[in-house]
């Protein structure tokens, strides 16, 4: 997607200007789409997602270590263990990808590249300022976000279909069964952040936000969003469609090699939209304090620390939860949490009709 | 194995040998979406035939495959057939010998039951943090073993007529240290599993075994004391000095997975107390007798019970005077339990994500099941 926006602009800019020799259109693609290229090399786009998956990695791996009364990676990039993270990606890219006899093998190879490409979309709409936006659709931005992420969870469907093992077969089921049950209440609480805001525009929610952050009035809504980050994750006590003891590695069993790098990153990625969507919604967004007179800077900054704080939060989390069973698990998501969202949204609804808010 | 046929509109899965949580065996469910209609488990692939290596064994050298029955227990493996031995021959063991052997039984037992207690956890899905936990612990112990006897792990202590090693200086001083350090981190296991609300949602009701039942299938070990039945082959039994020791047999009346994990949970505490006390009353003297290594054993029969970490360990030795056993069998409790593990899913509603917290509530240990 990133490339189409790449195309369809260059394109463009080099139909206005055909008269121009290549060099100076080259130069004026650039110097025009300077901050489109910014925003897709660097901060929603590659660098921000891979530095991103680095970084969970590593702090996950270190971190947890400590927890488990271990030391973690210790040997490759000094004693902390930074270089590790590079060090299994050559391991994982050198590895043979091993096509066992009986898979769909089309679906087989080319799901995996969907797998984090389609959630890591998502992060176009997210706002890291009022214009900083990769793709500003305006009052589509929610409604957008929510759709590629309801197509993401097809894709595991897919590809544990494609896989024709046994394990995988029920590894797919259950990521049906789970998302259908967690995304729900997640929909209905954005519902409600929308109709607090006004708007479905990410940028207006944002902005609504300056006085009191979302959390405050819709703490139910709150605590079900963020509740469905490890939903929509596959984190524990969440992980159930990749139950190691259960189902080996549930819908991943078949991959190897590169293609399970990418099941890897794909979990990563729908961490961080989610965690991204969850600031923007209830914690105030790009909100806060504009530091050295620069209020782009700290806007990013802003986003940027709250989510990293998120992130360590979710990621310590990890190691006190058991994971729940599948019947567990959509009785969590019909029986209470689609319940409590509708209340919420109710709520909001009240508030709004009052004009307490 | 002849698979038997599988029904219509269910799908049959291989549950092992390769699998993160199957150990060295094969497990066959049948399963309708997530509910297991019918588990059948196909024991054998790590036969080694230790009971035919006894036969051509001396009674000294025979200890050391049977060390090796099931690792995490070692102590426990063998002192069943010194005990028989020493039935059949009148041999007698000087009585700081027996203090010893309890001592270390008992410090296999906690081994075995922090094993056990970890894999619980990790069967439950945790991280596997508790899992290390245990294993960080186990290390206590096992530096305790080294001392004691030189080796960490299958330590050939025991013989007919003693042990070969007393305490070294200073080792009664470690055991009290380091029941006090494992009695202030078993709450943190209370904390981590048993009082964890999502841990009792996967045990609390799951695979319910009634006492009725768990007598008919020849449940043993924590299994049938999770189900409320009052048998320890310590106290019923009572082999070295159990009988002169002041502790008693732990039973839990829920049935389920979590009364088991709790059962093991108590029984540790039990041990350590065992532990204390032989610390602080072991009497003075000899630990040996004269020691021969070719030494002959009348001609006779023997039954010993005595109780493993996983359940009771039933050995029925044969001797015909030379200096090596005629014929040993040997009753495993892995094995009792896994017959009451097949029937599970005909007494209580299994679902697949119940199969790994099911089977490591009965806490197998496939070696020591195939022998």
């Amino acid at each position: 997607m990133y490339i189409n926006i790449m195309m369809i602009s260059a394109l463009s800019s080099i139909i206005k200007a055909e008269e121009q020799n290549i060099l100076t259109r080259i130069i004026e693609f650039l110097t025009v789409n300077a901050k489109p290229l910014l925003q897709l090399l660097i901060l929603p786009g590659l660098a921000f997602i891979l530095g991103f998956a680095i970084f969970a990695v590593w702090f996950e791996r270190k971190f947890l270590a400590r927890a488990m009364l271990r030391v973690g990676p210790y040997y490759c990039g000094g004693r902390s263990g930074v270089l590790q993270v590079f060090a299994d990606f050559i391991k994982l890219f050198m590895k043979e990808i091993i096509l066992p006899a009986s898979i769909d093998w089309p679906f087989f190879l080319s799901l995996p590249v969907l797998l984090s490409t389609i959630p890591s979309l998502a992060l176009l709409f997210i706002p890291f300022d009022s214009n900083w936006v990769l793709w500003d659709v305006g009052s589509l931005g929610l409604p957008m976000f929510l759709a590629i992420m309801g197509i993401s969870p097809l894709i595991p469907i897919f590809s544990g279909w494609a896989s024709n093992n046994k394990y995988t077969f029920i590894g797919a089921w259950r990521v049906a069964y789970m998302y259908i049950s967690g995304e729900i209440p997640l929909v209905i609480c954005a519902a409600g952040v929308a109709i607090m805001a006004g708007s479905m525009d990410l940028v207006k929610i944002v902005e609504a936000q300056r006085s009191m952050w979302f959390a405050a009035p819709q703490f139910i809504g709150f605590l079900l969003f963020f509740l469905g980050i490890f939903i929509e994750s596959e984190r524990t006590p969440f992980d159930i469609p990749v139950a190691e003891v259960e189902l080996v590695f549930g819908w991943r069993t078949e991959y190897s090699g590169i293609l399970f790098g990418f099941t890897m990153m794909a979990e990563y990625v729908l961490f961080q939209a989610w965690t991204l969507m969850f600031i923007t919604l209830y914690l105030g967004g790009y909100n806060g304090p504009v530091l050295l007179g620069m209020p782009l800077a700290s806007h990013i900054f802003w986003l940027l620390a709250k989510f990293l704080i998120l992130v360590v939060f979710i990621i310590l989390l990890r190691c006190v939860f058991p994971r729940l069973r599948m019947d567990q698990m959509i009785n969590l998501g019909w029986s209470y949490m689609t319940p409590l969202a509708l209340l919420n949204l109710f709520i909001v609804i009240a508030m709004k009709y009052l004009g307490v808010f | 194995m002849k698979e038997p046929i599988i029904e219509p509109d269910v799908m049959r899965i291989s549950w092992g040998p390769q699998h993160p949580m199957s150990g060295q065996t094969r497990i066959i469910l049948d399963v309708d979406g997530e509910k297991v209609h019918k588990i059948i488990a196909d024991l054998g692939f790590t036969h080694r035939g230790v009971e035919k290596t006894l036969e051509k064994r001396t009674f000294f050298g025979g200890i050391i495959p049977l060390d090796r029955m099931a690792m995490v227990d070692t102590a426990n493996m063998s002192i069943g057939y010194v005990t028989a031995l020493e039935k059949i021959g009148g041999i007698e063991v000087p009585e700081r010998a027996k203090w010893i052997r309890t001592l270390v039984c008992e410090m296999s037992r906690i081994n075995s039951h922090l094993y056990a207690f970890g894999l619980q956890a990790e069967s439950t899905g945790y991280f596997p943090a508790v899992f290390l936990w245990t294993t960080v612990d186990r290390e206590i112990l096992l530096d305790l073993f080294e001392e004691l006897t030189g080796a960490r792990w299958s330590f050939n202590l025991f013989f007919p007529g003693g042990v070969h090693h007393d305490f070294p200086d200073g080792f009664k001083e470690k055991i009290l240290k380091s029941v006090k350090y494992l009695r202030g981190r078993f709450k943190d296991y209370w904390d981590a599993m048993v009082e964890n609300p999502l841990f009792e949602n996967r045990c609390n009701g799951v695979a319910t075994l009634k006492p009725s039942d768990a007598l008919r299938l020849g449940a043993t070990g924590p299994v049938l004391r999770g189900s409320g039945i009052d048998i320890d082959m310590r106290r019923e039994e009572p082999y070295d000095i159990y009988d002169e020791l002041d502790w008693h047999v732990i039973t839990e009346d829920a049935c389920d997975v979590m009364a088991r994990t709790k059962v093991r949970y108590h029984e540790i505490g039990q041990s350590l107390n065992i532990m204390e006390q032989i610390a602080l009353k072991i009497p003075d003297g000899p630990v040996k007798g004269r020691v021969n290594a070719f030494m002959r054993v009348p001609e006779g029969e023997g039954i010993s019970r005595v109780e493993a970490g996983r359940g009771e360990m039933g050995w029925h030795i044969w001797t015909n005077g030379t200096s090596n056993p005629y014929r040993v069998k040997i009753t495993s409790p892995t094995l009792r339990n896994m017959y009451v593990f097949e029937r599970l899913a005909e007494l209580d509603e299994i679902l697949v994500a119940d199969i790994p917290v099911v089977i490591n509530s009965i806490d197998p240990w496939y070696l020591d099941a195939d022998r």
